[in-house]
C-alpha cells in the first residue's frame, strides 16, 4: 500500500517522518514524498506512526550528510534519505562506505553541491553600505544561493564581520546581524536589494587592472563564476568589454 | 599629485605577474574590536575573464624599480608610468575592499627603491598599520626582498601570514643574462632567514607568531631556455630545503613585454599548466622529480599527455594494476585516478569487488584509466596497454585543451595550499 507523505522542507521535519516510516518498517517502494513551505501541522494525516518513540540509530556520518543533503533544493532528496536510510538498516549497515552505489552516489553529489553553494554565497556576497544610524555603518548585500543555504553559510560572516552591522538578504530567507545576534526572517525579493554603494567604482578599476588580457580563459571563468551570479556581483558588468577588448587586441592588425 | 584611482589602475596593473593568489593555510581569529579572520580554506571572491581567482588586493607598493630584469614589465628600463602608493592609502583600500567582502586581504609586493632595507620597511609599515592600527585579522602576503636584513624579515613574519621570495629563474646562469643584479644565493638566503623565523616560531610553541601559512616562490617559466628537468629539480629542492609551501610557475609571455632579446616560446600557458601538475604530482602523489622527467624528450614535459599518463606510458612494464588488489601508493600512479577516488576505491574493496562501473559512477577518468587497470569483470582495453600506437590513441582522447586550462587553475589558485 502507498503511503504519501507531506513534509515542511526541514531536515527535522523528514526526520521525524522518517523515523515513523522506518519503525513500521514501511519500504521506501511504498513511499511518496512531498514537501512545501506549510506547517507540518496541517498534514496530520502523514506520519502513521505506532511505533515513534522506539529509537533508531544511525551513525553520526549518515546524520550529517542527510543534514547536508536536506539543504538541496529538490524534493528528490527526502526519498533518497529514506532509500538510503532504509537500506542501512535491513541491506548493508556499511553502505555509506559504498561511494560508487547509485544511492550514495547521487546523495555525496548533492553534499557536494551544497557545499559548493556555501563556499560561492562566502565569496559572493557584495556588501554595500545603505544608511548611518548615529555614525555606525550598515551593510547590506542581496545574494542569489542555489539551495538552502543562508543558515549555514551567514554564521561565517558573523565571525569575520563582527563589528559590523549587517543583513543579508536572499530569495530563500534573510539574515540579519546586530553586532551581537543573528536573526532570520523569511526571503525577500530583488525589489529589496540595495542599489549602489561607494566603494564599487575602485573595486571595478581593480578588476579591470588585474585582468591579464593576454591570458583570456573565458571558459574557466564562466565554471568558477557561473553566470547565474553575475547579476549580484558589481564587477560583472565588465566582463562583456573586457573579453571583447581582449579578443580585438589578440587579432592581428590587417 | 596623482589621484588615488590613477594610482590604483598602474600599480595593480604591474602587480598581475605575480601568480600566487592563495588564501588559504592560515587560522586567525578576528581580535576583539577589529574586524576580519582567517578559517583555513581560501576563498575566491571573483575571477577575472582570464580564468584567474581574485582572492587579495594585489598590489605593488610602487613599480618603480632600481632594477633591470628584463622578463620583468616593471624593469628601470621599461617605458610604463610609474607610481607610489603612501601606506595609509593602502591601508584604506584593504579594509574599504575587505568590509564589502571583496576580498580575503591584501598581497602587497614591491619594486626595488633605493635599498633591500628600505624596501621591506615600507611593506611592513603597511602590515603593521593594518595589524595594529585598524585591528585587521585579515591574510596578509608580503614579499620578501631578497637580500632584506634578517632582523627585517623576522619582524614582517610578526604581521603576515605568508612571505615570499621569488627565486625567478631555476639557475644562477639565467638570472646573469636575465637579471644580472640578482643571485640565487641572495635569494635563497632570503628563504633560509624566513625558514630560520618559522623553526623557531614552531621551537617556542608559538607557530601561529610568525607566518602562518608559510613560505612561497615563483619561478618565471618561458623566458629563459632552461628546461622543465631542470625548473622541476630546482623546486623540489627548494621544497625540501625551505620547506616551502609552494612554488609558483608563471609563464612568461612575450607579447606582454617589449624586451627583443628574450627567448621566444609557442605555448607557454600549456607548459605552465603541465608544471603544475608536475608539481602536484610530486607534493601529494609521492613520485619524485627524476621520475616526472626522466627519459622526457628534449627535457620538458609532453605537452600531448599529462605528466602521470606519460609517466604510465614509459613505465607500461608496471601496468596493468589490478585495482582490487593494489596497495594504495601503486593506485596513486594509475593515470586518470586521483587521491580522492584513491581513497573511495580502497573503502569499497573492504565490502565488494571493484568494476569497471564502479569507476566510472566515481567518475574516474576511464579514458585514461582503463588501459592500465585489471577491475573484477572483464576489461577489453587493457589488453591493448602494449601496443606501440596506444600514445597516439591517448593523445587524440585525452587532450582538451579548455579542461586542461581548467584544472590548472583548480590546482593553483581554488585549492591553493592543499
Amino acid at each position: 500500500m502507498l503511503t504519501h507523505v507531506r513534509i515542511d522542507n526541514s531536515f527535522d521535519a523528514w526526520r521525524d517522518a522518517a523515523r515513523g516510516l522506518l519503525a513500521n518498517g514501511v519500504p521506501p517502494s511504498d513511499v511518496t514524498w512531498s514537501s512545501g513551505r506549510q506547517q507540518p501541522g496541517l498534514f496530520a494525516e502523514a506520519t502513521t506512526a505506532k511505533d515513534e518513540n522506539r529509537e533508531i540509530r544511525v551513525s553520526p556520518e549518515f546524520l550529517r550528510l542527510a543534514r547536508t543533503v536536506a539543504c538541496f533544493d529538490d524534493a528528490e532528496k527526502w526519498p533518497l534519505l529514506y532509500r538510503i536510510l532504509f537500506r542501512l538498516h535491513h541491506e548493508n549497515r556499511n553502505l555509506l562506505m559504498i561511494e560508487s552505489d547509485i544511492d550514495v552516489r547521487r546523495a555525496r553529489v548533492m553534499e557536494k553541491a551544497i557545499g559548493r553553494d556555501v563556499h560561492k554565497f562566502h565569496a559572493f556576497v557584495r556588501f554595500r553600505k545603505v544608511e548611518n544610524v548615529s555614525g555606525d555603518e550598515v551593510f547590506a548585500a542581496w545574494h542569489v544561493p542555489a539551495h538552502f543555504t543562508v543558515e549555514r553559510a551567514v554564521p561565517f560572516f558573523a565571525r569575520r564581520y563582527g563589528t559590523m552591522m549587517f543583513s543579508i538578504l536572499t530569495p530563500k530567507g534573510c539574515a540579519h546581524w546586530n553586532r551581537e545576534q543573528l536573526v532570520f526572517s523569511p526571503p525577500v525579493d530583488a525589489a529589496m536589494a540595495p542599489k549602489t554603494d561607494e566603494a564599487e567604482d575602485l573595486w571595478l578599476l581593480y578588476y579591470r587592472s588585474i585582468f591579464n588580457p593576454f591570458r583570456l580563459n573565458v571558459s574557466v571563468m564562466k565554471r568558477e563564476l557561473p553566470v547565474k551570479h553575475w547579476p549580484t556581483l558589481p564587477e560583472a558588468v565588465l566582463i562583456p568589454e573586457l573579453v571583447r577588448e581582449a579578443r580585438a587586441a589578440d587579432t592581428p592588425a590587417s | 599629485m596623482m589621484e588615488l584611482r590613477r594610482k590604483l589602475e598602474v600599480l595593480a596593473d604591474a602587480a598581475k605577474y605575480d601568480a600566487s593568489c592563495a588564501s588559504s593555510g592560515s587560522k586567525r581569529e578576528r581580535v576583539d574590536g577589529g574586524i576580519g579572520n582567517t578559517e583555513g580554506m581560501g576563498i575566491c571572491h571573483s575571477y577575472t575573464p582570464d580564468g584567474r581567482c581574485i582572492s587579495l588586493l594585489k598590489l605593488l607598493l610602487t613599480n618603480v624599480c632600481i632594477w633591470d630584469c628584463s622578463y620583468c614589465i616593471n624593469r628601470k628600463s621599461s617605458n610604463i608610468p610609474r607610481a607610489r602608493f603612501k601606506p595609509e592609502e593602502v591601508v584604506r583600500l584593504t579594509m574599504n575592499f575587505y568590509k564589502r567582502n571583496y576580498i580575503e586581504g591584501l598581497f602587497l609586493s614591491s619594486g626595488i627603491i633605493q635599498s633591500a632595507d628600505y624596501t621591506m620597511e615600507q611593506l611592513i609599515l603597511v602590515a603593521k598599520k593594518l595589524r595594529l592600527e585598524e585591528k585587521f585579522g585579515g591574510y596578509i602576503h608580503l614579499k620578501a626582498v631578497p637580500g632584506a636584513s634578517k632582523d627585517l624579515l623576522l619582524e614582517a613574519g610578526k604581521y603576515a601570514d605568508r612571505l615570499s621570495a621569488n627565486i625567478e629563474m631555476p639557475v644562477q646562469e639565467d638570472l646573469d643574462t636575465l637579471a644580472p643584479e640578482k643571485t640565487i644565493s641572495e635569494i635563497e638566503n632570503t628563504m633560509a632567514d624566513v625558514k630560520y623565523g618559522l623553526d623557531d616560531a614552531k621551537d617556542r610553541g608559538v607557530r601561529q607568531d610568525f607566518a602562518r601559512a608559510g613560505q612561497s616562490t615563483q619561478l618565471v617559466v618561458g623566458a629563459s631556455a632552461s628546461t622543465d628537468t631542470t625548473i622541476l629539480t630546482k623546486a623540489e629542492a627548494l621544497y625540501k630545503k625551505f620547506l616551502l609551501r609552494r612554488v609558483y610557475y608563471s609563464a612568461f609571455s612575450p607579447a606582454e613585454h617589449t624586451d627583443v632579446t628574450l627567448h621566444k616560446e609557442k605555448a607557454p600557458a600549456m607548459r605552465e599548466h603541465r608544471l603544475y601538475e608536475a608539481d602536484w604530482l610530486i607534493r601529494n602523489y609521492g613520485f619524485a622529480a627524476h621520475e616526472v622527467t626522466q627519459g622526457l624528450d628534449g627535457g620538458n614535459l609532453d605537452l600531448d599527455h599529462d605528466p602521470k599518463l606519460a609517466w604510465a606510458l614509459r613505465h607500461r612494464s608496471l601496468f596493468p594494476v589490478d585495482v582490487n588488489r593494489a596497495s594504495k601508493s601503486l593506485l596513486m600512479r594509475i593515470p586518470g585516478i586521483g587521491i580522492r577516488n584513491v581513497d573511495r576505491i580502497l573503502k569499497i574493496r573492504r565490502f565488494q569487488k571493484v568494476r569497471l562501473e564502479d569507476l566510472a559512477r566515481l567518475r574516474v577518468s576511464l579514458s585514461r584509466a582503463k588501459w592500465f587497470i585489471i577491475t573484477a569483470d572483464h576489461n577489453p582495453d587493457v589488453f591493448k596497454l602494449d601496443r606501440a600506437s596506444l600514445p597516439d590513441a591517448l593523445r587524440k582522447r585525452a587532450v582538451q585543451p579548455e579542461l586542461f586550462a581548467a584544472l590548472s587553475v583548480v590546482t593553483s589558485a581554488v585549492t591553493g595550499e592543499l
